[in-house]
């Protein structure tokens, strides 16, 4: 069952604190509007703490094995996770905690965060085409590389690192949204189960035959060079002919793409090492840490800035 | 970068190795050493040497051998308090003991010493229980050297065998996990399949310790030393290793836990020559001086300081080819053959290394052939460079250089 779209008026019977609601966007399970809070601009989120199938096959949808109490489960780490990690490429908690509400019949929590002034990076993607320039690709790869590592600090994997979750603020700067599938290293309660979005997942992600489950950091570092990937060449490197996201996962596991330099003259060859050593099969093969990877990153333009 | 293995027997070869600059350092044995000999070696090389790099081989991989031959490790408390050790016994709270004990003992008692070595048991499977406890000791160590204060860069030691290495899939995933810690790098051992000494060793495996080396050191920026490792050294810097190790015994120029088990006896080991061109060491009598009566000594000769007493004749200056003479002449072809592999980038690293395979495999066919016919021991013999060079083809596929 679809999410109602809600009126301004119900929802300020809920979130009194909230004005000038507008609708905004709405996904599997939440529904998102902007509001003002205090003065501030803000977004509401509104999940649906009962998860449906997806209606339909996107392959970009997040894969939705979650029970009843994963959804608030899920909720409540992501607020966490926004107030415990500071960066200026995270997304921030806004005013209005998690709390329960009721609106007609539904069920639902909700929460704020803040209102990202800018665009998706999804809508830069073109076919076949670069969707930023070698210094914005950088600039992203150092800022995206910059939450991760924030998060990691925490002990927290994002897991569902991708264009759709990344936006660029209008003043340039990029910024990681959507901490609902982020991994916590020390709550044994959240299960290392495939979450996240299949064509962005890493490798070790869908691999349970490995008996030591590594998953650190360096699982969301190869979803950001799939990411970088992407925008450098307007090609997905893992989807080729593949026909359903099992094909790309095996593809993931299999396929060695070529270089982002071969199929885009502009792309400098040290950022596309970069790149593909994000990709790496193994995670032993990226980046064991951050600053090496930003090191790099810098080092990659032949003008040596970002 | 050449350091010395050292074992029983230490005497001044290695003050006279940092003197002649063949060696940059020591790894010094508990085993061998009583605990004031230890302290007090390592005062005087750090006194007489201020760059010299060393460090102690905790061999706390004894703990788990029933009756060894461990020499003076009883007089040491990280070792004696926890000897004879099951696999029952290494919970977390008992790992962080062992761990603590030995770090804390190197860091409080030996000043002078490079790196903090940490202690570890070998194992024989990339996945068996025991390689997690090596892991779980690998964490340990990294988090007890993080509540230092000062403390020396830390080496977390991993202590595998050649058996081990032959499964790729297991190493990959061990790898995964080493290159997660937050050490300043490696101290790895590999317990080899044969306790007496080969030059050689098993192609695929050594094509997997090469990428081992190769991650570690070379992508993940960690430094990596590789003890007990001889010629094999010339392979492993050549994957991107900082450093390898050996010594004067053929026991302390492979790693076998056999060296830590009773001893069966043995004859004395007989007189060798190490030939940097050929890449291995020939037997004084009857090899080099079959080669030197073939009129070919300049061709095997390293150029070493010590190479005079030989060109006379092997035979005729075997009395004054003493043990110290003959060790510090295999260091000085060691170090020989290490420098072109030592620096730049890993594909021109190998190539070196295919060149002097190439150049020792040409000078062994031309010894062999007419008119001097030198026939050698299979110890001694080429067999060792047609595996290296096999390992060096594998390495490539795997490691994409």
């Amino acid at each position: 069952m679809p999410f109602p779209q809600f009126t301004g008026d119900e929802i300020r019977a809920v979130v009194p604190e909230a004005s000038d609601v507008k609708y905004l966007d709405k996904g599997g399970q939440k529904v998102v509007y902007s509001c003002s809070i205090a003065g501030q601009p803000y977004v509401l989120k509104f999940l649906r703490p009962n998860p449906r199938p997806l209606a339909d096959q996107d392959p970009d949808a997040s894969v939705q094995q979650v029970s009843l109490d994963d959804v608030t489960a899920r909720a409540r780490r992501e607020v966490a996770t926004m107030k415990q990690c500071d960066s200026p490429y995270l997304v921030k908690i806004g005013p209005v905690e998690l709390r329960s509400v009721k609106i007609g019949d539904e069920d639902l929590i909700c929460f704020s965060e803040e209102l990202v002034n800018g665009q998706p990076i999804k809508k830069l993607l073109k076919p076949n085409q670069p969707g930023m320039t070698p210094a914005e690709l950088v600039k992203l790869g150092l800022h995206v590389a910059d939450a991760i590592d924030v998060l990691w600090q925490h002990d927290k994997i994002h897991r569902d690192i991708k264009p759709g979750n990344i936006m660029q603020r209008a003043t340039g700067d990029f910024v990681v949204l959507d901490m609902g599938f982020v991994f916590d290293l020390n709550d044994e309660s959240w299960s290392m189960g495939p979450v996240g979005t299949p064509i962005y997942f890493s490798p070790e992600q869908m691999d349970f035959s490995n008996r030591r489950q590594i998953l650190d950091f360096r699982s969301d570092l190869f979803s950001l060079g799939v990411t970088l990937y992407q925008l450098a060449t307007g090609v997905h490197p893992f989807i080729g002919g593949a026909q359903t996201s099992w094909e790309v996962m095996t593809n993931i596991k299999n396929v060695q793409p070529p270089a982002p330099h071969t199929l885009q003259a502009g792309i400098p060859e040290a950022l596309s090492d970069i790149i593909m050593r994000l990709l790496a099969k193994r995670p032993a093969l990226r980046y064991r840490k951050i600053e090496m990877l930003q090191k790099a990153l810098r080092e990659s333009l032949p003008e040596g800035g970002n | 970068m050449l350091l010395a293995q050292v074992g029983y027997g230490r005497g001044q070869k290695v003050h006279e190795g940092l003197d002649e600059g063949t060696i940059t350092g020591a790894i010094l044995s508990p085993k061998d050493e009583g605990r004031d000999r230890l302290e007090q070696c390592i005062a005087e090389l750090r006194e007489s040497d201020g760059n010299a790099v060393l460090m102690i081989d905790p061999q706390f991989y004894v703990t788990t051998l029933n009756t060894p031959r461990d020499g003076h490790l009883p007089e040491y408390d990280y070792y004696a308090a926890h000897a004879g050790l099951s696999r029952t016994q290494f919970s977390p709270r008992q790992i962080e003991r062992y761990v603590g004990d030995c770090l804390n003992y190197q860091h409080t008692t030996l000043s002078g010493v490079s790196y903090l070595v940490s202690p570890n048991i070998m194992f024989d499977d990339f996945r068996d229980s025991w390689s997690q406890i090596a892991l779980n000791m690998a964490e340990a160590a990294v988090d007890h050297h993080g509540t230092l204060t000062n403390p020396e860069p830390l080496l977390v030691s991993i202590v595998t065998s050649e058996v081990a290495l032959r499964s790729a899939t297991g190493l990959a995933e061990f790898l995964d996990a080493l290159s997660s810690l937050e050490a300043n790098g490696f101290y790895v051992l590999v317990h080899r399949n044969s306790s007496s000494y080969q030059a050689a060793m098993d192609p695929n495996a050594m094509a997997n310790l090469m990428y081992m080396v190769h991650v570690l050191a070379s992508v993940n920026d960690y430094q990596v030393f590789v003890g007990y490792s001889d010629w094999l050294g010339m392979l492993l810097h050549a994957a991107g290793a900082s450093g390898t190790a050996s010594g004067w015994h053929q026991s302390l120029r492979q790693f076998n836990m056999a060296r830590f088990m009773p001893a069966e006896g043995g004859g004395r080991a007989r007189k060798r020559y190490s030939s940097a061109p050929l890449m291995s060491s020939p037997l004084l009598e009857p090899e080099l001086e079959d080669i030197f009566r073939a009129g070919r000594i300049n061709d095997v000769l390293t150029g070493s300081a010590h190479d005079g007493i030989l060109r006379g004749g092997p035979a005729a200056g075997a009395n004054r080819w003493t043990d110290p003479i003959a060790c510090l002449a295999h260091w000085t072809s060691l170090h020989n053959i290490l420098a072109p592999v030592s620096t730049g980038r890993i594909p021109n690293r190998l190539a070196s290394a295919t060149q002097m395979i190439d150049r020792a495999e040409s000078l062994y066919a031309r010894l062999a052939a007419r008119p001097s016919f030198i026939n050698f021991e299979a110890q001694t013999g080429p067999g060792h460079l047609a595996g290296w060079r096999e390992a060096i083809i594998a390495f490539r596929a795997m490691a994409g250089v």
